[in-house]
């Protein structure tokens, strides 16, 4: 089952990607190949895929980092400019956290580090401290305020890097891999950050490999592989396709394991119940704070 | 040893002290130095190493081992200073020179008078010198190095070029770090021979890793909207002490007028 991104086509959408290929200087075969999708305002989608199917690549085209050879990539329905001024507008729209954070850190201290893309927005001095101050807290880092970012270790820089991104409440958020060296209660904390932020209004799209997290959280899932988007839909039908996604070697959230596990429930839609209440359940607890 | 002189100045007690202080302090007694007798020298080093293990809390081991670095260079050209050489037939010239010599055919060989004492005052002077650049080195951080640097109107490109080199050792260093790591083990230091191949892989991947992350570090910076200049917030924490300021302006006084004094008895 594949449905098709241009059937949700909407007034809103943030971006679109007609028919994008890119390539690797050097390398044989594309990164990404004749990608086609939508991505509407104040949604939260999710990106799998196996390492390598192109999720890194995507995000660094839609930030303009990268130009596409082939297709087109609109932001606002604008196509998107590569000259300098276009691209720093581009940015201060759309925030991106890098899967490595040592790739994203640019000042010498945290709240240096927090300040900068600030400073770029020209904000006044009173703000920006207030903003930074807020983000320490946020994300548990007051204490380090001070401190040089090379003496932290990789879980405190994924924090810095993602708190120097939410600071700016960019339109659209981008998180390669965000739970990468966070440790659960890490991971807990910046699930919270992420509703909130996404209550604000913020449209986010995240990869991740954590398929318990994406079924609860995700609006919308695309499924990469080989640099295209085989598959999309809400959780609900994505994780449906048990084949599809064994074949791709991607598994299926525990919930959907379960399921499938029980031979006796004969796909009968009434022995499900039991187990798309529980579904239910974990997505409210999710929502409501309590765990992830 | 670049690391733990990081770790030092942020870690030290004198890290909050105003850094201008601190610059202030260290320039002033570089300049007496540079004017002072042998003497007075001495006493500066003395005052500046208590700054430096007594007051900023510097282990002792590492402040000497620092203080070996010039020293090594200092000892290797001091031969040049103090051997002489001379004909035998012009010995009567170089008699009052003469500390120590022997004569080898026409040639004699001698340890010179004024050659030790040049190389003795050298020595001191040296070693002062280190110190007070040492003191800068392990109580002020670099980023308020160039925190301050920015705050009196040096040039964006120098302070940008040292926040991005001073990020890029890190960068360095923590690759290095982890190469070696993945070498030892897999024993690639297990004798001369694998530990000479060993070094020679991490040699070549460093520069390569080094590439990557250099162009890692460019999208980043370009994701975050990087417009040719680093601008930061950053609150200030530094607290001036009396106590600490009352020391250093009373005493480089007495030592300036000690100076004075010196050269006027001359």
């Amino acid at each position: 089952m594949q449905l098709v991104s241009g059937a949700r086509m909407a007034a809103s959408n943030l971006v679109d990607f007609e028919e994008v290929s890119y390539l690797y200087p050097g390398a044989a075969v594309p990164a990404v190949q004749n990608l086609s999708l939508n991505i509407r305002q104040n949604q939260r989608y999710a990106l799998i895929g196996r390492n390598g199917c192109g999720k890194t690549t995507f995000f660094h085209l839609i930030n303009g980092l990268y130009k596409p050879q082939k297709g087109v990539i609109r932001w606002k329905e604008n196509p998107l400019k590569y000259d300098r001024r276009s691209l720093n507008q581009l940015r201060q729209q759309i925030g991106l956290v890098f899967q490595n954070p040592e790739h994203q850190l640019v000042a010498t201290t945290v709240e240096e580090d927090i300040s900068y893309g600030l400073c770029n927005l020209g904000l006044p001095e009173s703000e920006i401290a207030s903003k930074v101050q807020q983000a320490l807290l946020d994300f548990d880092l007051s204490d380090l305020a001070d401190a040089p970012v090379n003496f932290l270790s990789l879980g405190q820089k994924k924090r810095i890097s993602i708190a120097d991104v939410m600071v700016l409440q960019p339109q659209l958020i981008l998180l390669d891999e965000p739970g990468a060296y966070l440790d659960p209660h890490q991971v807990r904390n910046f699930q919270k950050i992420l509703i909130s932020i996404q209550k604000k209004g913020s449209t986010i799209v995240l990869s991740s490999h954590d398929l318990d997290f994406v079924e609860a959280w995700a609006d919308w899932v695309f499924v990469m592989d080989e640099g295209r988007v085989v598959l999309e839909g809400s959780p609900g039908t994505v994780f449906s396709e048990t084949e599809k996604l064994n074949e791709l070697g991607l598994g299926l959230p525990l919930i959907y394991d379960l399921m499938n596990s029980r031979s006796d429930l004969d796909g009968n839609p009434a022995n499900l119940n039991p187990f798309n209440e529980f579904r239910q359940r974990i997505r409210d607890r999710f929502w409501s704070g309590e765990k992830s | 040893m670049q690391l733990q002189i990081d770790f030092l100045s942020h870690s030290n007690r004198l890290r909050h002290l105003p850094s201008e202080q601190k610059l202030l302090f260290s320039a002033v007694l570089f300049c007496l130095s540079t004017a002072a007798p042998a003497a007075f020298q001495i006493l500066i080093g003395i005052w500046i190493s208590v700054w430096i293990v007594g007051y900023a809390k510097i282990p002792a081991a590492v402040y000497l081992k620092l203080l070996a670095i010039p020293m090594v260079f200092l000892l290797l050209s001091l031969p040049a200073l103090i051997l002489g050489f001379s004909w035998t037939s012009n010995l009567e010239s170089i008699r009052t020179d003469i500390l120590w010599g022997f004569s080898s055919g026409n040639v004699f060989i001698y340890c010179s008078l004024k050659g030790l004492q040049q190389s003795s005052f050298l020595l001191i002077r040296s070693l002062v010198l280190s110190s007070c650049a040492f003191f800068l080195l392990l109580t002020i951080p670099f980023t308020d190095i160039i925190r301050s640097l920015r705050k009196y109107g040096c040039p964006v490109l120098i302070t940008e070029l040292l926040t991005l080199m001073y990020r890029f050792i890190y960068v360095l260093t923590d690759t290095a770090g982890q190469l070696l790591i993945a070498q030892q083990v897999r024993v690639g230091y297990r004798n001369w021979k694998t530990g000479i191949r060993s070094i020679g892989i991490v040699t070549s991947q460093l520069l390569l890793q080094t590439f990557t992350n250099y162009r890692m570090i460019s999208l980043g910076l370009n994701s975050r909207g990087y417009t040719g200049e680093v601008k930061v917030w950053s609150l200030s924490r530094s607290k001036s002490q009396p106590r600490y300021t009352i020391e250093a302006i009373v005493g480089s006084l007495l030592i300036a007028i000690g100076i004075g004094c010196s050269y006027g008895c001359k």
